[in-house]
């Protein structure tokens, strides 16, 4: 088996320039811990340049360097970053591990037919990387622990032969194996300064003097790894997100950085040939609060403004109630919806302009005002039902229409527009819509009546407790307006429900 | 577009009906264009072949004027015929079931349900972006004609809906109390004229109930490209389901021959 392996150096850095690329060139450094106890964890070329190195306080680090940028590390962005290299690396290959803080394990089986030799294979995982916005180093060898080994090598993709594990690692220094500190210390006082020294000893006798991490050592020594390949399965949603510096109280500077992780959560549902069909806002509050929140699409969409809009108007219509203190997006993916063009039938429209014409609605209008209509069961004419609007595939020829148009329809007035009217032998004479906070901006169906046609009665739903019943009436005003009143014979108030047009 | 001659026999009747000559492509600019016919007879009269591809047509008229009606007879004619479409309701007016009683074809349309004017005009414009071939933009029952300053805006609204119709080949109805398009518009027409039928008859020597059948309107085309301007045509419209509104309203609702104006009509 041949695998190779990815890493990240320097991981936190990289992860958070990957959020923040302007810091790249900069003299920055991420630091883990609070106030005085933070330690510094990795820094930019400029900083390390200028004297920083790893474990310094912040306040030294500010005394060797007074413009140093300094943040955190972000979790949400790091947890995003390894998510993005699992990503290029599966653009590759369909089997990879994760090996955790910017390591992942990649199986090369099957994969050397597309490549001249693994040298370019591992250009290739490289060059997956770098469009994720993450520099790694390349690793390949038949181990776990060896192709990691490569990869944390300069003048990367290291390629180790098949078989020479072992001669590979045994003029590395001991430092590179990891062990443990005391381990460690015990070896540097058998005077055992590399790999190859270690692997020399007879193998019998170092789990008598060593114990069982020593003897798990000497096989990694020997370039024996027992950890087996544990290939992940795909995670069902892509998360993008980041810690913020500060907390932010306003929307727009959120919505600056919020764009960037969506054109990054993006790009990677394009990698995959999907698009967004529910996307999930996590909000860390200040100081110690969350606010989760999903935001369904009636299609799959790859389109960054729209899944901003939906973001946005969602949070101002239900504000977080705290400052922001850090987010993650999470998208859940659907494959978009195949079309099928025809020669003389109707022309069919594009699935990914419909799917993301129907999300720009969705967000501009809200839920439940956009959806293909369909007729409830029962006699109410308000009533009725919106589902996602698919629609069939156009047919093959196009179908003239039938002949004979021409029917009366009603526009129905929802909510029924409340009426006071003056009723005699005949029915109804007179009309006067009565004006409300709720009625405002509803046609005025005030006047005399010309003709009268009811009552139509109506009954629906008397066995749930929840049924209506009503008299309607066909009316002529003389004003000239044909409706349809109804009056609720349960209370006796009268509505119009409907205007003949 | 003329039929290819029967030169090519081998070809089916239906493929060689829809292909043309290359010499008739070199006209086929100056032609008018293709229509979307409505199986409206007064509308497909006035607008030649019908409902305009790329443009936009304004239909005005007050209060039972039968816009409505005749925007839901296009909506059916298209998605009847396969082809998607969309209305954009803002007075929130449709009734699905009337719609697929008149033989639309719901899962072909798409109802958008804006709750402002500005929202109507973003979502029509978002419609015709998607490439969806037939757009229904219904601007309700408003009353009051809309202030000077946001004519103004609209007017440029219209006009960028009327492009994107144009740059889609889309068919774009505008029903609206007043004129509201202005030059965007290709085609105005205005119904005006309305009158509502009721049958009366005696019934064992009562008079019975006024039944309504229909109403009667008129199609005045204020304007066309190309076409000079006043030709009218009657619309009728009547009630659906049957000649009768007794019939229109079996249907729809519970037969109760409880009812005593009902049994007077039923006689």
């Amino acid at each position: 088996m041949r695998l190779a392996c990815l890493t990240v150096p320097m991981f936190p850095l990289a992860a958070r320039l990957r959020s923040e690329p302007d810091l790249a060139g900069t003299a920055a450094a991420v630091f883990a811990g609070n106030g005085h106890a933070a330690r510094l964890v990795a820094a930019t070329r400029p900083a390390r340049t200028a004297g920083l190195c790893p474990g310094m306080t912040l306040p030294q680090a500010r005394a060797v360097l007074p413009k140093l940028v300094a943040r955190g590390r972000d979790e949400a962005g790091e947890r995003a970053a390894s998510e993005a290299l699992l990503d290029a690396a599966e653009r590759i290959s369909p089997r990879v591990e994760d090996g955790g803080e910017g390591v992942v394990y990649i199986d090369l089986d099957g994969l050397h037919r597309h490549f001249p030799d693994e040298k370019e294979l591992g250009r290739a995982l490289i060059a997956a990387a770098k469009r994720e916005g993450l520099s790694a180093r390349c690793g390949i060898a038949g181990s776990k622990l060896a192709a990691h080994v490569a990869a944390s090598l300069p003048d990367s993709p290291v390629v180790v032969p098949a078989g020479g594990e072992a001669p590979f690692l045994a003029p590395l220094p001991l430092a590179r194996l990891a062990p443990e500190v005391d381990l460690a210390g015990t070896l540097t006082r058998w005077g055992l300064a590399t790999v190859g020294d270690f692997a020399k000893l007879p193998a019998s006798e170092i789990a008598g003097r060593l114990g069982e991490a020593g003897r798990a050592l000497h096989d990694v020594a020997r370039g024996l790894d027992p950890r087996p390949f544990l290939p992940r399965r795909p995670p069902p949603g892509f998360t993008e997100g980041m810690s913020l510096e500060w907390p932010l109280v306003t929307l727009e500077p959120f919505l600056g950085m919020a764009e960037a992780a969506l054109e990054r959560l993006v790009r990677r549902l394009r990698d995959h040939a999907s698009g967004c069909v529910r996307l999930d806002v996590e909000l860390s509050l200040d100081p110690d609060g969350q606010d989760a929140r999903s935001l369904s699409l009636p299609a799959p969409t790859r389109d960054v403004r729209t899944l901003l809009s939906l973001v946005r108007l969602n949070l101002e219509s239900k504000p977080p109630g705290a400052p922001v203190s850090g987010f993650s997006f999470t998208a859940h993916p659907d494959a978009p919806r195949p079309g099928q063009l025809t020669l003389f039938g109707p022309a069919e429209i594009s699935p990914d302009r419909l799917a993301t014409a129907l999300a720009k609605l969705f967000a501009l209008l809200g839920e439940g005002r956009v959806g293909s209509p369909r007729a409830v069961d029962g006699h109410r004419p308000e009533r009725f039902a919106l589902v996602p609007w698919a629609p069939p595939p156009a047919p093959p020829e196009r179908r003239p229409p039938r002949e004979g148009r021409g029917l009366l329809a009603v526009r129905v007035l929802r909510p029924p527009l409340p009426l006071e009217v003056l009723v005699e032998e005949n029915g109804p004479v007179s009309l006067r819509t009565l004006v409300s906070e709720k009625t405002k901006g509803t046609p005025d169906l005030s006047g005399a009546v010309r003709v009268a046609s009811g009552p139509w009665h109506l009954e629906e739903g008397w066995w749930t407790g929840e049924g209506v019943a009503r008299d309607y009436w066909d009316v002529e005003l003389s004003a000239g307006p044909l409706c349809r009143i109804f009056r609720d014979t349960a209370s006796g108030d009268w509505f119009a429900d409907g205007v003949y047009d | 577009m003329s039929a290819l001659p029967v030169s090519l026999p081998d070809l089916p009747e239906e493929i060689s009906r829809q292909l043309s000559r290359a010499a008739d492509l070199a006209g086929r600019g100056a032609t008018r264009r293709d229509a979307l016919p409505t199986a409206v007879p007064p509308l497909d009269r006035l607008l030649p072949g019908g409902l305009p591809r790329g443009a936009l047509v304004e239909v005005t008229g007050g209060r039972s004027s039968g816009r409505f009606s005749l925007a839901l007879s296009v909506l059916a004619a298209a998605t009847e015929g396969g082809e998607a479409a969309a209305l954009v309701d803002l007075g929130d007016h449709f009734d699905p079931q009337a719609a697929a009683a008149s033989g639309a074809d719901l899962p072909r349309l798409l109802w958008v349900r804006p709750r402002t004017l500005k929202e109507a005009l973003l979502s029509a414009e978002t419609v015709l972006s998607a490439g969806v071939p037939v757009v229904v933009l219904d601007l309700g029952l408003a009353t009051s004609k809309i202030s000077l300053a946001k004519r103004a805006r609209h007017d440029f609204a219209f006009l960028r809906l009327s492009r994107t119709a144009g740059a889609h080949g889309a068919a774009l109805l505008v029903l609206s109390p007043f004129h509201v398009a202005g030059p965007a518009a290709e085609a105005v027409l205005t119904a005006s004229g309305t009158r509502a039928g009721w049958s009366r008859s005696l019934s064992g020597g009562r008079a019975a109930l006024p039944l309504l059948l229909g109403l009667s309107s008129r199609l005045v085309l204020e304007r066309l490209r190309g076409r000079r301007p006043g030709a009218a045509e009657p619309l009728p419209l009547r009630v659906p389901g049957a000649l009768s509104s007794a019939s229109h309203h079996a249907s729809r609702l519970p037969d109760r021959s409880d009812v005593p104006a009902r049994r007077a009509a039923q006689e």
